[in-house]
């Protein structure tokens, strides 16, 4: 029976401004998969990533974290229950007057960690994510890409069992996101760190993701293994996100994410 | 001549003292203060409705009186404080109350200014409130905050001058008292200028300084 490490539980959100974003939402995470929530803009993706830490707290509902609601703990609990899970996001969000290494030191000056075991586990993941020439770098000086992977390494610092990514490749080209996909496919094997993938871009859920949520409407419209949701979508929401995103054009991404181009296949078929 | 020379001397040394001292004394308040309107705020790190409204009014009431005013008004305190009513040390005292609610304001707009994500990023990597203050809200606004520094001791340089009026002392009090008092423009021209000189100073070594630590090219 394969562990469930992150449940939400009737989670609605709704902001003093407007119509409820998230209405009653179930979701059960397991342990050591990759998934996928996709959407529209809008639809309420970032908000529930933010409920799922409290770093919004949900109108009502609750967020199970290894079988521990959220909403029962004390502020210094649930501080501590964050740096279980860790989160990157769109725009990087790194510290713009620390270094790659001071970055990647953060979250364990937060966590009042030995300096000197600090440094040595910031170098082993900057290691990791293939950063150790650029650790006395300022993140201005860096790539979106290289800023993404100081953002994954401090994301791991702390060893989260979670790792909670926000759109982490919608400002990225399509190469380097395929870079940053590759890295966190890594991250999930290697470390069996479980991971959530917020896009809305169908190719980076196909590309990693193991199952996939639908978000529509505030609502989880459809569920399920991501190859099954696609090619049989059961709903209107899914329908209309697998259309959307025209057939040539998937085709076309689909191609480029192999690293080939058109002619190559064509050729390769033998068409040209 | 030399009689001119050393008095100039006199009045800049006093002036710096004025100026340096009150400025830190005013960060010494302002500096919580402007922490405490940004961190109380809406959507700040513990929002506090009633507390950031009362403290806007009474910082926004601070800033409107007149600084001559403030300088009697408070002559009471400037007693109990210091022990005297007039000299270099007593004006030290009216322009830290008048420069401590600016400078909380200061600080407020810089720490504005510092990236909402940022803060989330530090939120979700589960970092206190207290710990965002000091780990990300006022060192990702450094820059910034040394900027507003050069203005606020540049216009406390200013308003020190006015201390002359009450005896104050400093370059102020010499271009008062030789340049109007007693007609000796040219007495009154060199001291403006070595004022203006003196500005221009703390402008340029903090607009520099900020630039210069500033990590974001
Ligand atoms: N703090 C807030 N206050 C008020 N409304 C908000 C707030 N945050 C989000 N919303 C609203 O909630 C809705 C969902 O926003 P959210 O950012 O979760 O969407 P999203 O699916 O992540 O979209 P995108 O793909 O554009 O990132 C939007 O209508 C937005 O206006
Ligand atoms: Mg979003």
């Amino acid at each position: 029976m394969p562990e469930i490490i992150l449940q939400t539980r009737g989670l609605s959100k709704r902001f003093a401004t407007g119509d409820p974003v998230l209405e009653d939402v179930d979701l059960d995470i397991t342990a050591g998969e990759i998934f996928g929530l996709i959407g529209k803009s809008g639809a309420g993706k970032s908000t529930l990533a933010r409920c799922v830490n409290f770093l919004e707290r949900p109108s009502s509902g609750d967020v199970l974290f290894e079988g521990k609601p959220l909403s029962s703990l004390a502020p210094r609990d649930l501080y501590k229950a964050r740096r279980s899970m860790g989160m990157i996001f769109q725009q990087f969000n790194l510290l713009m007057q620390r270094s790659v290494l001071g970055n990647v030191l953060f979250p364990m000056e937060i966590a009042h960690w030995k300096k000197s075991k600090a440094v040595a586990r910031a170098k082993e993941l900057l290691d990791l994510v293939k950063l150790s020439d650029k650790e006395n770098a300022y993140p201005a000086t860096l790539s979106g890409g290289q800023r993404q992977r100081v953002a994954i390494a401090r994301a791991m610092a702390l060893s989260p069992r979670v790792l909670l990514c926000d759109e982490a490749t919608s400002a990225l080209d399509p190469e380097t996101t395929r870079g940053i996909l590759a890295l966190l496919r890594d991250i999930n094997q290697r470390l069996g760190v479980t991971i959530i993938v917020i896009t809305h871009e169908m190719l980076v859920i196909e590309s990693i993701c193991t199952r996939v949520a639908i978000l529509d409407n505030s609502h989880v419209a459809e569920i399920g293994p991501v190859r099954e949701v696609f090619t049989h979508p059961k709903t209107e929401a899914a329908r209309a996100l697998v259309q959307s995103d025209g057939r040539a054009e998937r085709l076309l991404r689909l191609i480029e994410s192999n690293g080939l181009t058109v002619e190559e296949v064509l050729s390769r078929v033998g068409i040209v | 001549m030399s009689g001119l020379y050393e008095m100039l001397i006199k009045g800049i040394k006093e002036t710096l003292y004025m100026t340096l001292w009150s400025t830190a004394l005013a960060y010494a308040l302002g500096l919580p203060l402007g922490v405490i309107l940004v961190a109380t705020d809406r959507g700040g790190l513990r929002p506090m409705r009633g507390l950031n409204a009362a403290l806007g009014i009474i910082i926004n009431i601070a800033r409107s009186i007149p600084f001559l005013i403030l300088l009697i008004a408070v002559i009471p305190l400037t007693r109990a404080i210091v022990g005297r009513m007039v000299g270099s040390t007593a004006t030290i005292v009216p322009l830290t109350l008048s420069a401590a609610p600016f400078i909380a304001r200061l600080v407020e707009s810089s720490l504005k200014e510092v990236d909402a994500g940022v803060v989330q990023a530090a939120r979700s990597m589960g970092a206190s409130p207290m710990q965002i203050i000091c780990k990300v809200l006022l060192p990702e606004a450094r820059p910034s905050l040394l900027l507003g520094a050069a203005i606020a001791i540049t216009t406390i340089l200013g308003y020190s001058a006015m201390a002359g009026i009450v005896g104050g002392g400093g370059l102020g009090d010499i271009a008062i008292r030789y340049g109007y008092y007693r007609y000796q423009r040219d007495t009154m021209l060199i001291t403006v200028a070595l004022l203006v000189l003196i500005v221009q100073a703390f402008q340029e070594v903090g607009a520099r300084a900020a630039k210069r630590i500033d990590r974001r090219i």
